[in-house]
């Protein structure tokens, strides 16, 4: 799994950066690294999934606007999540960073929108992409991992499902 | 008493005393002033001429002279003119009609001669300051009285003399040109001189013959354009026109005959034309280069209009136009009338060309004619530019455009030869070059656009004339012709079935010195996989011929046809259940592939292909029946089993009941199968003659045959607006709302443009949100669209 996560032109350039500029290469890296997104907004758009949702803020490919609406049956149903993606210039071989602009009530999100999710983290692989990072999210929601939680009230909270659905709902802003 | 009554003349009422001697001088000097014989001054003249002037009174002489000339004129000469001109009315011939225009100019002429003298006399006197006499000389009184007769002459002209005047013209113009044969053809041209004299001689000329002349010049120059040019496009008419009209100015020499000419210097004009050219250069030239000018300008002017009218006929016919083309160019260059022809040609394309009505390959045809003549016309293209908006406006909203283009590129069509031809010309130009911003020509060489040029970022140098790139700009994108010539390709290669890929791969060749290597990737690989699958084929064919001992033959010849799926278009899907029999043979087949090539397998597409076989019935045999999979399905299936329902056969094909409703009706119509009631089907095993009759009568689902096996166009296309669709969800969900410049900015920047995907206009896309908005799919206020809230 790690070998995916070497960028093998960065590896490249860095072996053979006494001969030549590694501009070049970064520049180039750059315009490969915004085909993968292109691709990435490609296949989002292609698939057809429910209740997930991104693309790119403005002009800048590497900065996108994601909308994940609460899954069916969580508490979270009916509620409509806005977050933001960056992607660094070692994409995909370095991890988005991805946080919620809408505040989310969430034992692993903090009060900055901050998410505690492996796949962002130590777990990221070259081979996610911004459907399965938006995937995991949604389902991130229903199934929270309370052993480290970011927001201790909100894992407290958890087990008891009405109570958390009442607090959620009533300090939900869009 | 009597001096009071001398003095009711203006002239005398200043004199200041009544001298006898004065009274008497200026008596004989008006005497001799208006005396027609205009004898020699003599030797009292000019004592008294002395006298007078030292009264005082010589300078009003001239005054006196005009004075009496005009009362003359407003009493008698002018109301004498025109009764001599209209006294006998109708009944009078042509000839006799001109003889009385000459006769009222002659006595008009004969009654003011002693004037004319007169005054020339005392111009000369002045002239001389003979006797102290001063004044403005005879060419200044000449004028003056000139004006006078003019202005009382023809104050109020009577429509007679106009008709008078034309119709001599008239005749005495066709007499010159013609020489006809009339008896009194010398004579019109002896009083045409005559007359020329008497109206130079009054100065009468200009005013009494231009209008005559330039309407007679006119229609002529019309009727003989309506003969001679209307219809004709072949031939140049400049050359001809140019030698007729120094024909014409030859009579016009004649007309505007000048006083050096009728003062006798030629006393004799000879009747023929001989040398018309050069009687053209002879005196009064001056009038005649003005006429020339005006002739050739009006020739210009009638032409165009001529043309502008034909332009259509003319672009229609082009290679054998061109001469017309030529001529148009010629004269366009002379007169200012690009706007009409562009408003007029515009119009006649769209009432005569863009119509449901007219086929597209029809259409297509036009336009390259338009553009070949167009830019012979005008090479700056401007006018082909805008001209030919509508064509290519109307042809992007045709389904079959691309596929007729494509069609003419490889020769198919039957109508356009000349994109097959154009094609394979020498010395493309590259649609990669065009592309590029590089400067071709020397910044010597630049010419400013024509003030009617479309402002827009194409400047002239990319204003191309090449046909292909312009058809191929039609879409604004060269992606769409590739998809579309892949297609045709796939379909040309699957309809072969044949290996043979020669034509295609010379097709293919010139199509990427034209879009370049890179583009014409995808069908290079279909080509290649041609060439391929002979290959395996002949492999496994050798293969099975050597296992012939050990195991069973297999129990049909299969070849295949072994596509790359990435590169081929997408093929249109259709489920079909093969018999058994195939279903093993494939399956053989595919082993053998997998054998021959490691970590590959055949996805087979039981619907594409074609089938030869016999069908051996009791009394007769059908043999070498080349047919599609479902029909040879079909017949097999009875091979078992001589009666089956369309249902049971529709089960065991797994394909509708419809399609093999219609399949079914080719072994009916080969008299092989038998309908008979509730849908059942039975084979004919034997052939009356009775059935032979009602064959006749099927009828055949042929045209499906050629149905193609890739998706079409407008398949294609709303493959398309499904993906922008996608897009536009997409960013109006997480960016909330959108004007329609930032979607379709949006739209450009992150739509990959994969092989199907192609650029869309704002008017395009414009038109695509309204139709989600009348759907209710979309909501747009103040010109920001936003998704409803249910979504």
């Amino acid at each position: 799994m790690a070998s995916q996560n070497m960028d093998p032109a960065a590896g490249a350039a860095s072996s053979t950066a006494a001969l030549k500029g590694s501009e070049s290469g970064g520049s180039a890296a750059r315009g490969s690294v915004s085909k993968r997104l292109q691709q990435e907004l490609m296949t989002l758009m292609m698939s057809g999934d429910k209740g997930i949702s991104a693309f790119p803020e403005s002009d800048n490919l590497f900065k996108w606007i994601g909308t994940i609406n609460g899954a069916q049956g969580t508490v979270y149903e009916g509620l409509r999540y806005r977050l933001s993606l960056d992607f660094p210039a070692g994409y995909p071989y370095q991890a988005p960073r991805v946080k919620f602009v809408t505040p989310c009530f969430h034992p692993n999100v903090d009060e900055n929108g901050f998410i505690c999710l492996d796949i962002l983290k130590e777990k990221w692989s070259a081979l996610y992409d911004v459907r399965s990072i938006l995937l995991s999210i949604q389902s991130l929601l229903g199934e929270p991992n309370n052993e480290s939680p970011l927001n201790p009230t909100a894992a407290e909270l958890w087990d008891d499902q009405e109570a958390f659905k009442a607090h959620l709902h009533s300090t939900f802003k869009e | 008493m009597e001096d009071s009554v001398m003095e009711s003349d203006p002239a005398e009422v200043s004199a200041p005393a009544p001298l006898h001697g004065v009274a008497d001088a200026w008596e004989s000097v008006t005497a001799a002033l208006v005396s027609p014989g205009g004898s020699g001054p003599e030797p009292g003249l000019s004592d008294s001429l002395a006298l007078l002037c030292a009264h005082g009174l010589g300078r009003l002489l001239g005054g006196w002279l005009l004075e009496t000339l005009q009362m003359r004129l407003s009493s008698s000469v002018v109301p004498e003119f025109w009764s001599g001109l209209k006294q006998p009315e109708n009944e009078l011939e042509e000839r006799d009609r001109a003889w009385v225009l000459l006769t009222a100019f002659r006595t008009l002429l004969d009654r003011l001669e002693p004037f004319l003298g007169g005054l020339e006399r005392l111009g000369m006197w002045q002239e001389e300051g003979r006797g102290g006499l001063c004044g403005p000389g005879p060419r200044g009184l000449q004028e003056r009285a000139f004006t006078i007769i003019r202005a009382l002459l023809l104050f109020s002209p009577s429509p007679v003399l106009q008709e008078r005047v034309l119709e001599f013209y008239s005749r005495t113009f066709s007499v010159y040109m013609n020489q006809e044969g009339q008896c009194w053809c010398q004579e019109a041209l002896d009083q045409l001189k005559e007359l020329s004299h008497i109206l130079s001689k009054l100065q009468l000329l200009e005013w009494v013959s231009s209008e005559a002349v330039t309407s007679i010049l006119h229609k002529l120059i019309e009727q003989r354009m309506e003969q001679h040019c209307r219809g004709e496009y072949e031939c140049s008419f400049l050359l001809e026109f140019q030698e007729w009209l120094e024909l014409v100015l030859g009579w016009l020499s004649k007309v505007f005959a000048s006083k050096a000419d009728a003062d006798g210097t030629t006393p004799s004009i000879p009747c023929t034309p001989s040398a018309p050219s050069a009687q053209a250069g002879q005196p009064g030239s001056s009038i005649l280069k003005q006429w020339r000018c005006h002739m050739h300008q009006f020739f210009c002017r009638i032409y165009v209009n001529m043309r502008i009218e034909e332009l259509f006929s003319i672009i229609r016919d082009f290679p054998e136009s061109k001469a017309a083309i030529e001529d148009l160019k010629f004269c366009l260059e002379r007169t200012n009338q690009r706007q009409q022809l562009l408003t007029s040609l515009k119009s006649a394309f769209e009432s005569r060309l863009l119509h449901p009505g007219v086929h597209t390959s029809d259409i297509l045809t036009v336009y390259i004619s338009a553009i070949k003549a167009l830019r012979e016309l005008d090479p700056s293209m401007v006018i082909l530019q805008v001209a030919c908006q509508p064509i290519r406006k109307y042809l992007r909203t045709r389904e079959d455009t691309v596929r007729q283009i494509v069609a003419g590129l490889t020769g198919d069509a039957e109508g356009c030869t000349d994109l097959a031809s154009e094609l394979s010309r020498g010395d493309p130009v590259t649609l990669e070059m065009q592309d590029s911003d590089e400067e071709g020509t020397e910044p010597e060489d630049w010419t400013p656009d024509p003030t009617d040029a479309v402002p827009d970022k194409m400047g002239s140098k990319r204003r191309s004339s090449d046909i292909i790139s312009l058809l191929v700009s039609i879409y604004g994108s060269k992606d769409i012709f590739i998809d579309e010539y892949r297609a045709v390709l796939a379909d040309r290669l699957l309809h072969q079935l044949n290996y043979n890929t020669a034509r295609e791969i010379r097709n293919v060749e010139l199509l990427k010195l034209r879009f370049g290597e890179s583009h014409m990737h995808y069908c290079e690989v279909m080509l290649k996989d041609m060439a391929d699958s002979r290959r395996i084929n002949s492999n496994i064919r050798e293969e099975e011929s050597r296992l012939g001992e050990e195991e069973e033959q297999p129990p049909l010849s299969l070849s295949s046809i072994i596509l790359s799926s990435e590169f081929w278009p997408p093929l249109k899907e259709e489920k079909l259940e093969l018999p058994p029999v195939v279903c093993q043979a494939m399956e053989a087949y595919t082993h053998r592939y997998e054998k021959l090539k490691a970590m590959r397998t055949l996805s087979w597409k039981p619907h594409l292909g074609s089938v030869t076989l016999d069908v051996e019935l009791e009394d007769r045999t059908l043999t070498n029946l080349t047919v599609s999979p479902i029909h040879a399905a079909i017949i097999l299936h009875f091979q078992e089993k001589s009666s089956w329902t369309l249902e049971e056969l529709s089960v065991k094909l797994g394909a509708p009941r419809e399609l093999v409703h219609r399949k079914i009706a080719l072994w009916q119509q080969h008299g092989v199968l038998r309908e008979e009631a509730a849908g059942r089907y039975y084979v004919v095993e034997t052939g009356s003659s009775k059935e032979k009759m009602e064959r006749g009568v099927m009828l055949i689902d042929s045209d499906e045959e050629r149905d193609s096996n890739t998706t079409t166009q407008s398949e294609q296309r709303e493959e398309k607006l499904q993906l922008f669709w996608a897009y536009i969800q997409a960013m109006l969900t997480n960016l909330d709302s959108m004007t329609l410049d930032r979607i379709h900015s949006m739209l450009r920047m992150f739509v990959a443009t994969g092989p199907v995907v192609t650029e869309m206009d704002v008017n395009e896309l414009e038109a695509f949100l309204q139709r989600k908005v009348r759907e209710h799919q979309l909501m747009v206020s103040a010109g920001v669209y936003r998704l409803p809230k249910s979504n």
